[in-house]
This record gives C-alpha cells, structure tokens and sequence, in this order.
C-alpha cells in the first residue's frame, strides 16, 4: 500500500520554471523529496534494470505530511446575489430528473445557510427537508426515467407539498406537511445542486435545468411553466431558472432570469447530455442546444483533488530536457517513495539543438490514469491469458476510488467516465509500477513501457529533447519544427486534433516520425482551456471500448466535435503511420517475418547489419510477452489510408486466439476472426517517404520497445530501431516516392 | 455471463493447460479458461506481488470498490506457472469440475 501520495500542477514544464507540489498522507508522519531524471522504470530482472539518476537540487530536507482529502461528486455551486436566495419567502422549486443509482442520502438541491433541502433517500424515495422537519414520498423514484419534482411553500402558513409530476404535469405522488416552527427560509448563502456540498451526498443521475420561483405554484402548473422553458425569463415570479443549455463547453451554469444567479459546476459533470424534452431532431448539441438541457452528474466525478501546495520546485536553468519525477521518501522509507513524474521540456524560446523529440504520450496516461481494469472488469483476465498481478498502487486503488477513474472505467451508476484529470494524483504514473496489460515478462503498461524507449536513447547515447502531448496541443508544429525527427511511445492511443494536426504537418513538411507503439492515434479527444488539464473522450460508434456515451450523447462538451476513433472523423491513423489498429491480446507476442521489401534499396539503411532474409523471424524475443510484435497491434490497409508506395518490412503472424478482430472491422462476425485464423491480425513494420523529404518509420506494435530492452538493448530491434533514428535525424531529405 | 459448464470432456484440456499454463491452447482448453477467468470479480483470484518478479501471494478480489483485497493465509509462489497451475485446480474444484486426480499435472 501507499503511506504517501502526490500530484504536481503541471507534468510539463521548462528550465527554470516552477512547479508545484502537493501531497497527501496514507499514514506516512513525514517525507523528504529529491528531483531524479528518470531512465528506465521497469524492474524485471530480465530487463537492463531500473535505473534513475538524482539531480543535486536542494527540495528543502523532511517534511511533515498532512492529510488532504479528496472530495468526489459534481455539483453546481451558486452563490446568493443581490439577497434573493437570503430573502426567500413564498417559493416553489422544480426539476426534471432522471435518478441513475440510489444509496444513501443523495441531494438534489440545497440551500446552506438554511436547512432546505431536496433529496432522494436511500431507496430513492423523494425527500424535503425544511427546517429540522423532514417528509417524504412513499414510492421511490424509477431509475434512468424523467420524473418532475416540485416542492412549493406558502410562508404564513409554514406549509408545503411535494409532488412527484409526470412529463405532463399529472401529479403521480405528492405529500402535504408543514416546516419546522421558526423557519421561513430565510437567510440563505448558497445553493448547490446534486449534493449537500463537496463531497457530501452526491448525486447519480441527470437532472434538468432547475427553476426556482417566488411563489408557491401548484405542482401541475409549474411543469406547464417548465415545460416552455422560453417563457420562464418573462414570468414575474421567477427568481432563478438554471438554464444548462447554455455555456455548455465550459464550468458557468447561466441563471436566465434577470436576477442573473450564475453559478459554476465542480468536478466536471457530463454536460451536453440530453434532456427530458430531448428527441432526435438533432444529434449534436451545438444545433439544438435546446435539446441538450441536462447535465448527468456522478458521485464518482473527480478531476480536481484541489490540494493545497505543500511546496514549490524551481527548475535549474541548465537542467536537460528528459523525463524527471519529484521523488518523496516518506519517514525514510526508499523503498515506499512516491514519484510524480513530469517532463522537462525545452525552452520555450530557445531550442536545445537536439533533433531528437520523445513525444511523451501524456495524453494516452491521463486516459488509463488510475484505471482499474483488473479489478474491475472480470474479462480483463481473458484478454491476459494468466492470473492478475496486483502490485502495491492496485491495493491502494481498490480501496481508493476516490481518487477518480480513468476512460477505461464506468461509473457507479454504470455510466461511461468521459473526463480524466491531472489535477489528482494518478498513482500509476510512477516508475516501478507494474501494469494489467503488459504481457508475460515485464507487465509494464504506457509510462514504464516508455521508459524501455529512454532507457534505450540514454544507453545509445543520443541527445533528445521530450515534450508531452499537452506541449504539442498548445504548441503544434511550432514546437515539431525544431526537430528532424520525433518519436513516439508505446501506446499513444489518444489524440486532440490539434495533436494531429501538427504531427500530420510535420512530416508532411519534412519531418520524419518513428511510431514506436501500437494502437495509436485512434481515439479523438479535446482539451479546453476552460477546463485546465482534464481531457473529455466519448466513444462512440466503433472501436474496442468499455462502454458507450449514449445515444445523442455523441459530441464533445468541451470542443462540440464528434467523439469516437479519428477512423470514424476521417483520420484514419493510416495516412499519418501508414498503420490502422487490427488487434490486441495480453498473453504472448511474436516475431515478424521479414518480406522481399526488406530487401528494396529504400530500405537499405534500415536493415544495415541485419540480416534480411525474406521469410527469417525478426525479434523472437522481448519483455513484453516474449516477441517484438503484441500487446495491441496494427497493419497495413490500403483502404484506410496506408500509402501505396509503403514498404510493408515483416509482418507477425499467427497470434494466440486470445487476439480478436476490432469491433470496426468485425462488421459481420464469424468464428474465423481471431489470431491463428485470420490474416487481418498481424503488426506489420512499415517505411515509407513523404512529400518534402520527410519519412515515417512505423512497428505496429506495443511490444517493440519491450524487445528493443531485451538483452541488455543489444539484440537486432535495438540495432535497427538505431539504424532508422540516424538516418532519420539527418537532414538529407528522403527523395518522394509518392504516384504521380 | 459464462454460458459453459465443465464436464469429463474437459479433463484433457485440464491436463493441457496444467503442462503448459501459457501460451497457445487448444479451442477446449480455451473455453475452459475463459469460463474460469471470466469469473468474478466478487471472490476472484488475484495474486499480491510481495517481491517484484519473485514472489507473489494468493489473494481475492471484493465484490465493490473501496473495500480491501483479501489475502489468501500462506499461499505464496516464488514462480508464476505454480501460480496458474495452484488457481487452475482451486477453479476447476470450486466450478464442480470432474475429479483429475490430486497430484494432475502439479510440477
């Protein structure tokens, strides 16, 4: 288990910039932290071993560590104006809502500073709270169907209804009370919709654009009135009408009444999430905005841990670009440090000189950050083909789902997770970690797997820079353009349009690209500077994924693009690496097989020193399942963009069954579609030269750089992945070899 | 969701797996592993890594989030086939699985 966790303000940042740090104990009294550069995390002993270096940098000796919580739940907070919500007298409230999961007391609305509230007890039976007197309703609620709720109450007489409505406004239940002796319901501060405040009685389910009104209405007219949502703004009585059509992309919920009772959401709720009056006249919110009037909140939502900084790091001006981590030893315990890893990125205005760019694939971490694959999904050892390992930060997380989800998890309400955030610790984004995924040997997954690629470019001795993806959204190819050529990760499976773009245009304008992975750039994602440091990701259609979005739930709220693969938008990753994803398992890789175009003089170079005799196994070998080719692998497809003058070096063959066809290409599915069966599942290595003297070298497979590890980096892999990264940083151009 | 339910047909495919616990398997064995490992997660095998590479402990996953796993008393491997061989039979005896001996197929 962990007795101390952490997370840093940004994972990417320049010589002489400052981070910062904030911490939280599990049990630790005190720690000590140091800045190591790190060369390569994984630790089997099969493997070069791990190794990273400290940097002399003073972090200010043993610190005692504190508690900082973790409060999950989207909520909306909004803050009283003009003494409206402090002078309510007469008032009546209503929603539309639509409960996703009961347990326990979970609010709907809540006025603190005085005892009102709205809630579902722990049968989902509807409850309000006025005062110290509670009432409730006999019947719960249906779960994932809209309901109304309206609470009215008259002040002289201290007397309410609560009604349950149908969407028509027929009064399905309803009670009749009265409010506590004393109270009037005055002398409100705030009010919070889905929960009592943070952390405390989140709410699952969707609710609809909340109206407050200043007199206490029948339950029947007030859904007539919410029901045209139009009028709400001109009707005298409204004090609030909470309008989540609007500002959709962003965390402001607009009060369309004149009273201008704005508010803000917390924890990143789903919003563009269709409403009670939803139908499909559209399928995209920015259209009908209208028909998007529901935001689908989770108790489980967490994208902001909001620590505290416990103290600040500032980088030396000299200090390389790498991949560094700020290490905390807690009550001197090395061997229980806790690592939040970042990258010193170059200068912003001055480039290093280096031509080699790592990409680190940030983004691909952010969307597995915390993933519980094997704890969660039983099927998850299928695709393993051997028994889940859990290491130290698997234990932490089973009894720690506070620290939220990742894209790979549903919520407790059974409801995809569409946002993942750095603002949290992410517990598997250290050095050492063992991963669910990573196939016999080492069972590393994304960040450790990268470090076999590190580890390799220290071993060889090559200058690189690394940047993150984050780097490359905000800075695209302005960034790219100082290097000859740029390497990927092992997995970079998530990508913004911006990221695409600017790697697209770079190797279009000359740059040259090493895909070192697998299954990558495949699923869109958006960034928003509204939303610093979360990443929103809606699967829809195709593609191999733990759930889906919902029907009409399909467009991104933080861009409005159409979520899914970048297959689906019109990007197939063929056209960038000249690969599309064909499949994956968890068990054991493969060689490839050489072909004749191994031995084609555009390939002269990559082969130089290897033997590349057509039909010969090339990487039996690895720490990743045992050859250079699995994990998740990708072919060649002339029909999804892979050029046509493309030299297709080897290609694997013959995967365990274990290894499916993806749901995109497994249109009609027939026994045949799996490893020992069907030709489609297979890595190919491809080479091919782009227009202006650019060129991408591609491997289709997760598992390369576990072979490029294997002995030490001595073995052909290495040899020829160093081959393809000399020439490739070179400045002579690669003579076009497209058709004209 | 596991549809199959083992019978004396599956004891070859036992004896299969327990020669070999990785790798390539036969169709049958395949479908005898998939009901297995499909299991849970309430009650499913895991095991702990205590020593990173060299020695694993016997554990059990809970049914929700939050709550701990729980460790199996003084069952530990020090190599990962003893490890699948030991959950394969434990499996295989708790899916009412035809008798294969006490000693099939242990190293």
């Amino acid at each position: 288990m962990l007795s101390i966790i952490a997370y840093t303000n940004t994972l990417s940042a320049a010589p002489g910039e400052q981070i910062e740090v904030k911490v939280g104990t599990y049990g630790a009294r005190s720690y000590r932290a140091d800045l190591r550069r790190i060369i390569q995390g994984d630790r089997n002993p099969e493997g070069p071993g791990y190794r990273d270096e400290a940097i002399k940098l003073d972090l200010g000796g043993t610190r005692p560590a504190r508690r900082q919580d973790i409060l999950p739940g989207s909520h909306v907070r909004i803050p009283d104006r003009g003494g409206v919500l402090a002078g309510l007298a007469d008032f009546t409230l209503a929603m539309v809502v639509s409960p996703t999961l009961f347990g326990g007391d979970r609010t709907l609305f809540h006025l603190s500073g005085t005892s009102l509230e709205l809630m579902l007890d722990d049968s989902g039976r509807p409850v309000a709270t006025l005062g110290s007197h509670r009432s409730l309703l006999d019947h719960p609620l249906p779960l994932k169907t809209w309901r109304g709720l309206v609470l009215n109450y008259t002040a002289a007489t201290g007397g309410f209804t609560l009604a349950v409505t149908d969407l028509g406004g027929a009064i399905i239940e309803e009670v009749n009370a009265t409010a506590s002796p004393g109270w009037n319901g005055s002398g409100a501060r705030e009010a919070v919709i889905a929960a009592h405040g943070p952390g405390s009685q989140a709410f699952d389910g969707k609710i609809d654009s909340p109206a407050l009104f200043g007199a206490a209405l029948e339950p029947s007219e007030t859904m007539t009135r919410m029901a045209q949502p139009d009028r709400l703004a001109d009707d005298p009585e409204l004090l609030a009408y909470w309008d989540f059509t609007q500002g959709i992309d962003g965390t402001e919920i607009r009060d369309a009444s004149p009273h201008h009772l704005h508010g803000s959401t917390y924890q990143c709720p789903a919003r563009a999430m269709t409403g009670w009056r939803w139908h499909d006249a559209s399928l995209d919110w920015r259209w009908r905005p209208d028909l998007y009037s529901a935001i689908h909140f989770h108790s489980s939502d967490m994208t902001d841990a909001g620590w505290e900084t416990d103290f600040n790091v500032t980088l030396p001006d000299d200090l390389r670009s790498g991949v560094y981590a700020v290490r905390l030893v807690p009550d001197g315990d090395e061997a229980s440090a806790y690592f939040c890893v970042f990258a010193v990125r170059p200068s912003r205005s001055k480039p290093t000189g280096n031509t080699i760019c790592f990409l680190l694939p940030t983004a691909s971490y952010l969307a597995y950050a915390n993933h519980r694959l094997g704890l969660d999904v039983p099927g998850t050892e299928v695709g393993m083909g051997r028994l889940v390992e859990i290491d130290r930060h698997h234990a932490f997380l089973q009894e720690h789902p506070e620290l939220g989800y990742s894209f790979y998890e549903v919520h407790d309400d059974a409801s995809g997770v569409f946002y993942s955030s750095r603002n949290r610790p992410v517990v598997d984004l250290q050095p050492g970690v063992k991963g669910f995924l990573g196939g016999l040997g080492s069972n590393v997954w994304q960040f450790n797997a990268d470090t076999h690629i590190t580890g390799w470019l220290e071993h060889e001795g090559f200058g690189y820079d690394v940047i993150t993806d984050e780097d490359l959204h905000r800075d695209g190819l302005a960034l790219l353009s100082r290097y000859k050529v740029v390497l990927t990760g092992t997995h970079p499976e998530y990508y913004s349009l911006p990221m695409l773009d600017a790697v697209q245009g770079f190797v279009d304008r000359g740059g040259r690209l090493m895909y070192l992975g697998g299954n990558g750039f495949y699923w869109r994602i958006s960034f928003s500077d509204k939303h610093p440091g979360v990443i929103e990701c809606r699967r829809s259609e195709a593609g191999i994924r733990p759930w889906e979005p919902g029907h009409g739930q399909f467009h991104h709220a933080f861009t409005g693009e159409y979520g899914g693969l970048w297959r689906r938008n019109g990007r197939s990753s063929g056209v960038l690496t000249g690969l599309v994803m064909s499949s994956q398992g968890f068990d054991v890789s493969e060689p490839y097989y050489l072909s004749s175009a191994a031995h084609d003089s555009r390939a002269a170079f990559i082969f130089e020193g290897i033997d590349a005799t057509a039909g010969r196994a090339f990487g039996a070998y690895g720490l990743c399942g045992g050859g250079a080719a699995g994990l998740e692998i990708d072919r060649a497809d002339d029909n999804l963009g892979t050029p046509a003058h493309a030299l297709v070096l080897g290609s694997s063959r013959s995967h365990t069954d274990i290894y499916l066809m993806t749901p995109e290409d497994m249109l009609d599915p027939t026994p045949d579609m799996t490893g020992t069966q069907n030709t489609l599942i297979r890595a190919d290595m491809v080479f091919f030269e782009v227009g202006d003297g650019g060129a991408v070298f591609s491997t289709g497979s997760i598992a390369w750089a576990g072979a490029m590890a294997w002995n030490n980096y001595d073995n052909e892999v290495a040899r020829l992945t160093g081959n393809v990264l000399r020439r490739f940083a070179t400045p002579t151009p690669f003579i076009d070899r497209i058709p004209v | 969701m596991a549809r199959y339910q083992l019978t004396e047909a599956d004891v070859a495919f036992a004896y299969e797996f327990l020669r070999e616990p990785f790798g390539y398997r036969s169709p049958g064995l395949q479908r005898v592993l998939n009901v297995m490992r499909g299991l849970g997660p309430m009650g499913k095998y895991v095991i702990v890594c205590r020593e990173p590479y060299r020695l694993w402990s016997l554990a059990r996953l809970p049914e929700k989030r939050g709550e701990p796993i729980t460790n199996i008393q003084d069952v530990t491997y020090t190599d990962l086939a003893t490890a699948e061989r030991d959950v394969f039979l434990r499996r295989w005896h708790d899916l009412g699985g035809p008798d294969i001996g006490a000693s099939a197929g242990r190293p």
